[in-house]
């Protein structure tokens, strides 16, 4: 089975039709996808802007990093799971959308950035490290899930 | 009466160089329409950190003050960034957007979360001083820092459901939606 198959499985799944079926049932999941949003940008920027200085000077920065990260794990689960519901209603326009992948490309690099090489060096001591690295780890950090946002938003204005 | 000049204003608005510039770009109105999303994660991003705190569930082993004070400022940087961003948003479609019932909503909670937030303010300049330690504040404290939360959560589904058209004017709706978006009789504008 090809890859768009299995999009125009999902769309066709109950999940796909109880998206799908009442134009209410999407844009409360949008909404609760942007709520998801707002707690992300609280973790991925509570914790980046801190690395950078900006923020939070007198807080030391692995306390603020290691609350971050909890709340960043919380956020992600609900935004891939309402991003998951969004897909299911509108999957074959996705498929043949640019930036559904672009995003999807993105949103994979951010979670393997995440959990293989930022959340393991971040648990090591800060004062430790070089603070080259912490720095250009946050804006790294911080462009990826711009772009994961950006190209998610342009998904709706490009169908 | 007020709806006849509120809509007056918006066709003065619409009918400005300004707005139909905004309207006809092909590409403005969704980069504006992009940012006012996105800076959702600085100002409400924030928001979030401030009010969770105060609910005693994020970053207890600090002051709440030292929280508040030190996120208040990218935080009303981000709500600047969507302030214009939002008027931008109003004044590329004027006439739909006054007669916005969900826009109409989401005016009236801003109102109530900036009350929140100026009481929260004043209250917390008085008492301060006996919890700022506490990993988890007083009642009153997290009472405020709830309603935060669910107002502005409020304020993002009232935002998002602008873009969908279910109780726009001239449409079969029953008249209380027609009288809450505020409809002029005769004048269905789209």
């Amino acid at each position: 089975m090809s890859l768009l198959h299995y999009f125009e499985a999902l769309e066709a799944s109950p999940i796909g039709v109880f998206v799908k079926d009442k134009a209410a049932t999407f844009a409360i999941i949008e909404a609760v996808h942007l709520v998801a949003l707002a707690l992300l940008g609280a973790a991925v920027l509570s914790a980046d802007l801190r690395l950078l200085n900006v923020v939070l000077r007198d807080v030391p920065s692995n306390t603020v990093t290691d609350q971050a990260h909890r709340w960043f794990k919380l956020a992600l689960l609900m935004l891939v799971i309402t991003g998951f519901f969004m897909l299911a209603g509108v999957a074959t326009k996705c498929y043949h959308n640019p930036f559904y992948w672009t995003k999807m490309i993105a949103l994979g690099i951010g979670i393997v950035f995440v959990f293989a090489i930022r959340a393991p060096l971040l648990r090591k001591d800060h004062a430790q490290l070089n603070p080259w690295t912490l720095k250009l780890m946050a804006l790294a950090s911080m462009t990826i899930w711009f772009v994961v946002a950006a190209s998610g938003r342009w998904i709706g204005f490009s169908g | 009466m007020l709806n006849v000049w509120l809509l007056k204003i918006a066709e003065w608005i619409g009918a400005t160089w300004t707005s139909v510039a905004l309207h006809e770009s092909f590409y403005m109105y969704g980069w504006i329409e992009s940012i006012h999303v996105i800076t959702l994660t600085i100002s409400l991003g924030m928001l979030i950190v401030i009010d969770l705190r105060m609910l005693g569930l994020w970053l207890t082993s600090v002051p709440a003050s030292t929280i508040a004070q030190r996120l208040d400022r990218p935080m009303l940087i981000g709500f600047s960034i969507m302030v214009v961003t939002g008027v931008l948003l109003y004044v590329g479609i004027p006439i739909r957007t006054t007669q916005s019932l969900w826009f109409r909503i989401k005016m009236i909670l801003l109102v109530a979360a900036f009350i929140n937030a100026w009481l929260f303010r004043k209250h917390m300049q008085r008492s301060v001083g006996s919890w700022d330690t506490a990993a988890v504040p007083p009642r009153r404290t997290r009472v405020a820092a709830a309603l935060s939360l669910t107002l502005w959560a409020a304020v993002v589904f009232c935002g998002r459901f602008i873009a969908y058209d279910w109780f726009d004017c001239g449409q079969d709706n029953p008249p209380f939606i027609d009288w809450a978006a505020g409809c002029v009789a005769g004048e269905d504008v789209g």
